[in-house]
C-alpha cells in the first residue's frame, strides 16, 4: 500500500527535527509547499543558526588555501562596515598584500559547438536593427544577435556566471543579468569590474546569400 | 598611509572616508573577513533548508563558486550582494533537484533583502506572523510541534485527537502555513 502524503510529510518533519538532512524520494515533490514551509519552521524553531565551530574551522582551511591567498581587501571590508574588528583587535593586520590576480579567472569566450548541431533560420537579416540585440533560439541554443551593417554576431543568452537568462538593456547598451549585477558588452565582454566573470559563450551564426540569418543550433 | 596594529576601527574608516588607501590585510585577517561573511550566508540558507547538513553542504558551495570571482577593489556592497546572490543561484537548484520547484515558486522564499549586519531573528519573526495567519488548530500543531519540539504522540495528548488525525493536521496545516502571503 503506497505511503499517504501526511506520512511522507510527517517522515520528513521528524527527520528534521532530528537535526537529519532532507531526504525526499518520489512522489515527495508533490507535497514541495508543505516540505520548504516544513524547514522554514524547523529552522525559526532553532532561532539564528552559526557555523559549528568544525565546519567554520573546515571552511577557514579552504580559504586560507584558495588560490591567491585571500579575496577581501581591508579597504572593501571597512567600506562595508564588516566584521574586521576582530581581526583588527587581535592585530592581525600584518601588511602582506594580498594580490589577487583576477585574470587568472577570467575564462575566454568559448563558441557553443553542438553535437549533431544544425544551421537553423531564425530570421531576416532584414528584420534586425543595427545595434540592437535580437533575441532568438535555435533548438536548444538561446541567442541575442547584434547586427552590424551586412554581418551579424551572436552571443548565448545565458549569463557566464549564474544560470539566469539575460536581459538587452537598450539604453546602456549591454546585456543585463537580472540575477546579480552583472552585465556584458554585445560581444560577450563583462562590464563589472567588481567581477571577474567569464565572458559570455559565442553562438555561430551565419547570413546566406537569400539574407536569411541561420544559427548553428539543435 | 599605513595601518598597523592598534588602531582603532574608527580610524580606520574616518580614514577610509577621506578616500586614502590602507593598508591591506594579512591572510589571517581576510579569512576572519571571509567567514563572518559566510555566517551570514549559512544562516540565510539554514533557515531555508532547516537542517546542518545541507545548510553546510549549501554554504560551501556558495564559498567555492563566489570567492574565487570576487575581484580585489570591488564595492563592498557588490560583495555581499554576490554572495547572497549566489547563495539564491545555489538554494534554487538544491529545491528544484530535490523537489522539482521552478524559480518562480522560490521567488517569494528567496525575496530576502540582503542582512545589513549579524544574523538577526528574520526567521522566527517570519514564522510568528506565518503562523498568525492560520486557524487555531493549524497554528496550534504547528507551534506544538516546530517551537516546542512536541512528538506526535504529545501532541495528540495535547489536543486530545489520535496520532493518525494529527498527521494529517499537520500536513493540512502546512501547506496553509505555505499560502500565507507575509507582503500582503
Amino acid at each position: 500500500m503506497p505511503e499517504g502524503p501526511e506520512n511522507r510529510v510527517e517522515r520528513i518533519v521528524s527527520d528534521l527535527l532530528r537535526g537529519k538532512r532532507l531526504r525526499l524520494r518520489g512522489g515527495d515533490a508533490d507535497e514541495k509547499e508543505a516540505i520548504t514551509a516544513a524547514a522554514r519552521l524547523v529552522a525559526a524553531g532553532q532561532g539564528v543558526q552559526r557555523m559549528h565551530p568544525a565546519f567554520r574551522k573546515r571552511m577557514a582551511q579552504a580559504l586560507e588555501t584558495a588560490p591567491s591567498g585571500g579575496w577581501l581587501t581591508r579597504r572593501a571590508a571597512l567600506v562595508a562596515g564588516l566584521g574586521v574588528a576582530t581581526g583588527v583587535a587581535a592585530g592581525g593586520l600584518m601588511g602582506r598584500a594580498m594580490e589577487a590576480n583576477p585574470s587568472s579567472y577570467v575564462r575566454r569566450a568559448r563558441t557553443i559547438r553542438p553535437s549533431n548541431g544544425t544551421w537553423v533560420d531564425v530570421g531576416a537579416l532584414a528584420d534586425l536593427a543595427d545595434g540592437q540585440a535580437t533575441r532568438v533560439s535555435a533548438g536548444a541554443v538561446g541567442a541575442f544577435l547584434f547586427r552590424r551593417g551586412e554581418t551579424v554576431s551572436a552571443v548565448s543568452s545565458i549569463c557566464s556566471d549564474l544560470p539566469c537568462e539575460l536581459k538587452w538593456n537598450q539604453s546602456n547598451h549591454v546585456l543585463d543579468c537580472p540575477c546579480h549585477p552583472a552585465s556584458f558588452t554585445p560581444s560577450g565582454a563583462p562590464t563589472n569590474q567588481a567581477y571577474s566573470l567569464p565572458s559570455l559563450d559565442l553562438v555561430s551564426v551565419r547570413v546566406t546569400d537569400a539574407g536569411r540569418v541561420e544559427v548553428l543550433g539543435t | 598611509m599605513t595601518t598597523g596594529p592598534g588602531r582603532s576601527r574608527g580610524e580606520a574608516q574616518a580614514e577610509e572616508g577621506a578616500g586614502e588607501i590602507l593598508e591591506l590585510p594579512a591572510a589571517s585577517s581576510s579569512t576572519a573577513i571571509a567567514l563572518d561573511e559566510l555566517e551570514l550566508v549559512y544562516a540565510f540558507i539554514y533557515a531555508r533548508v532547516g537542517n546542518r547538513p545541507d545548510a553546510e553542504d549549501l554554504t560551501q558551495q556558495v564559498a567555492l563558486k563566489a570567492i574565487p570571482r570576487l575581484r580585489q577593489g570591488a564595492p563592498a556592497s557588490a560583495i555581499r550582494g554576490y554572495l547572497f546572490a549566489t547563495a539564491r543561484s545555489v538554494l534554487g537548484a538544491f529545491w528544484s533537484t530535490r523537489l522539482g520547484l521552478s524559480e518562480s515558486e522560490l521567488h517569494e522564499d528567496l525575496a530576502m533583502a540582503i542582512p545589513a549586519g549579524p544574523p538577526s531573528e528574520e526567521p522566527a519573526e517570519r514564522a510568528r506572523r506565518v503562523l498568525e495567519g492560520l486557524s487555531d488548530n493549524y497554528r496550534r500543531v504547528l507551534e506544538l510541534r516546530f517551537l516546542h519540539g512536541y512528538s506526535l504522540k504529545e501532541v495528540a495528548a495535547e489536543m486530545r485527537s489520535t496520532v493518525g488525525a494529527v498527521k494529517v493536521m499537520q500536513l493540512r496545516a502546512l501547506r496553509a502555513a505555505a499560502k500565507v502571503r507575509l507582503d500582503a
